[in-house]
């Protein structure tokens, strides 16, 4: 019952964001339609052509009103339909993100997995070795590194390892040259030219994890059954088993999050190693005002973080035993 | 002849803090015999679950045992054991009921997974063994044990918590057991059913152990022996009797007397004013001097040691008593 409350509220925010969305980017500055009317207009073609020519080429009529468009934009969103872009005429919006996606996907998923593990190790070992000199190294490096945004790490990584010792490929995320399918030299490429921009995103984000970690293992080892369990003769084995597993559960939540919010969060990344995934297109299609492409991405991109809110919670409350829903 | 479970020796523990090391406990001696309990009692912050902790050597950091022994005849000190040997020493030899037995269960682990752990940790062949003796320890402790052993800690309340953690006490059937204040956190009802289930079991198995509390009543009730503690020094060990019929140390005569009274001489039944000093460093006087009504010349002088009180079976801390008194007096 719980769960299809979250549900409908997931719902009804999407529904916002795509509403929302949908007039604060005809408030921007620039309109591209507008542009190409003008322009055919100044070609000397009467406007009722105009008016049709541009019909067939962007699925809109440039006079009219912003209600009736979003009505119809809703209409076709409701058919799976994102409509076309504007700037790559006739291609469909739905295609064009689907490309790009997975790459996006790969690399949040695989940087955000990495640098959580890494982040979990050290909270735990810097909470277990409070005060030597292994806690201040480490608490002052998580700091630091908290403080850095991802795309200083990722130009610093690109400059170094790319420019001065040309260790990795620049832009793109697999080897033109290789045709894309599940082949050893296409797979092979895409590690190769993501392992800058992962290494980014890594360095960007475990100092946040670490920090995190170390306040919940520090809050599990002040708890009395950690004493107990000491008491109780429990194998240092089981007794780190029980810090992990309570330090654990108030960072799932904010791990699920972050999921979700690195879908846009990567932008930097993806623009400092010009790949070709979502953050990418957000940016393109900004700058060129490709509405539907812009409409399309931040439905997904906003998609995903209210997603991830609606599985945090529901997940949570399967993960820890004080939650009933 | 009464054998020896426990043997404390010249105990020290500090906690370092930033004005120097606070001597929580200081210099603490004394025995058990097997088949007596002995309370502790003091007020709080004067040492006592420090003393309980210091038994397993397992004082929380950044408390640290500074010198002593905690010697169990035939197994030895405790120590200068292996810390595998003294993991396995821990709830096999001695188990302790907790002060805060609220929160002492792991939140996300099922009492009886607990239970296998404990199995487990303790090399225990067959952990279904150890389930059956919970399940029946549960009903001996009037504790519905098929709702209790599948439930997680937080579907327990107060009083059902603090009577698994006596079940988990038990189970391992150690030689001592440490009470540490096990009813303070319960409300009236709660407290008197676990009273009631630490008198059976002490009543049908004669246990051994040390009952921390502050509720007097029930030391005299359970208690063989009492020993009074004030800012990390015992002051005065007596058996029960000796010490409820005419306690000798100013700081006991006090605390008995902080206790309601029914009937009896008003001018006895007078509050403690104050609280006991926290102990940095060797000190040169005596600690209860400041809040003692029979204060002397000697007391800023030197401080007291625990003595034999001629002709009875009770030791104090005190220059009222012993041989310093005729000294003093002279
Ligand atoms: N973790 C700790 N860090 C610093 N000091 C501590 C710590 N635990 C105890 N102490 C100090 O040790 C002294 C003795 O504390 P202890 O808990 O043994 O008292 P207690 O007699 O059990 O009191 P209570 O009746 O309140 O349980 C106190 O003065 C306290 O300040
Ligand atoms: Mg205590």
């Amino acid at each position: 019952m719980n769960t299809l409350r979250r549900f409908g509220v997931a719902l009804i925010m999407i529904w916002m964001v795509v509403t929302l969305t949908f007039f604060m980017i005809r408030l921007m500055p620039g309109n591209p339609i507008f542009d190409a009317y003008q322009t055919l207009l100044q070609q000397g073609v009467p406007s009722q052509q105009a008016l049709v020519q541009i019909h067939i080429l962007y699925d809109v009529y440039p006079n009219q009103s912003v209600v009736v468009q979003y009505l119809l934009y809703m209409w076709h969103l409701l058919h799976g339909n994102f409509g076309t872009s504007v700037v790559y005429t006739g291609r469909p919006v739905l295609p064009i993100i689907l490309a790009a996606a997975p790459w996006t996907l790969l690399l949040v998923s695989i940087g955000l997995t990495i640098s959580f593990f890494i982040g979990l190790l050290l909270g735990v070992l810097i909470a277990l070795h409070r005060n030597t000199w292994f806690d201040n190294l480490m608490s002052q490096l998580a700091s630091i590194f908290h403080g850095i945004p991802n795309y200083i790490t990722g130009f610093v990584f690109l400059y170094f390892f790319t420019v001065i010792l040309n260790w990795f490929p620049f832009g793109n995320i697999y080897n033109p040259a290789i045709h894309p399918g599940f082949s050893y030299g296409f797979v092979a490429s895409v590690a190769y030219h993501s392992v800058l921009p992962i290494a980014a995103y890594v360095f960007g984000a475990f100092g946040t994890w670490t920090l995190s970690t170390k306040s919940a293992a520090m809050a599990v080892l002040g708890d009395d059954f950690t004493m107990a369990d000491r008491i109780r003769g429990l194998t240092s084995e089981q007794q780190l088993e029980h810090l992990v597993h309570n330090s654990v559960l108030p960072l799932f939540t904010g791990f699920v999050l972050s999921l979700g919010i690195m879908f846009g969060g990567a932008v930097f990344i993806e623009e400092t190693f010009s790949i070709p995934g979502l953050g990418y297109l957000v940016a393109t299609s900004t700058a060129q005002r490709d509405y539907p492409v812009m409409q399309g991405v931040f439905l997904v991109l906003a998609g995903a973080v209210i997603v991830a809110n609606f599985l945090a919670d529901t997940l949570y409350s399967r993960i820890d035993p004080r939650i009933r829903v | 002849m009464s054998e020896i479970a426990l043997s404390v020796n010249n105990l020290v523990v500090e906690f370092p803090t930033d004005s120097g090391p606070l001597r929580a406990v200081d210099r603490v001696s004394f025995e058990l015999e097997r088949g007596t309990i002995m309370g502790l009692i003091g007020e709080s912050g004067c040492g006592k679950s420090t003393v309980a902790f210091a038994l397993l050597n397992s004082v929380p950091t950044p408390g640290q045992i500074v010198s002593g022994q905690v010697d169990y005849p035939g197994v030895g000190d405790l120590l200068k054991m292996s810390d595998e040997a003294q993991r396995l020493f821990r709830w096999q030899h001695v188990a302790v009921v907790f002060q805060a037995s609220q929160n002492t269960l792991n939140p996300l682990r099922r009492i009886d997974e607990q239970i296998r752990e404990l199995a487990t940790a303790h090399r225990m062949r067959d952990p279904k063994a150890l389930l059956e003796r919970a399940d029946s320890l549960c009903r001996r402790l009037r504790l519905d044990s098929r709702r209790v052993l599948h439930a997680y800690p937080h579907q327990l309340s107060g009083g059902m918590k603090q009577r698994v953690g006596i079940m988990l006490a038990l189970l391992l059937q150690p030689d001592i057991l440490v009470f540490d204040e096990p009813t303070t956190a319960l409300d009236g009802l709660s407290q008197e059913s676990v009273l009631q289930i630490i008198r059976e079991i002490h009543d049908e198995e004669g246990l051994t152990g040390i009952f921390i509390t502050h509720d007097l009543g029930i030391v005299s009730e359970v208690a063989d022996t009492v020993a009074v503690m004030y800012a990390g020094r015992m002051v005065e060990r007596a058996s029960s009797h000796t010490i409820f019929s005419g306690p000798k140390h100013p700081y006991s005569q006090a605390l008995m007397n902080a206790l309601p009274r029914l009937s009896g001489d008003p001018h006895l039944a007078r509050g403690l004013r104050g609280s006991p000093p926290k102990v940095i460093g060797d000190q040169f006087k005596c600690l209860f001097r400041d809040r003692c009504e029979y204060r002397m010349e000697v007391c800023d002088q030197s401080e007291p040691q625990l003595i034999q009180v001629a002709g009875e079976d009770a030791q104090v801390a005190c220059f009222l008593h012993g041989k310093e008194v005729e000294r003093v007096s002279v």
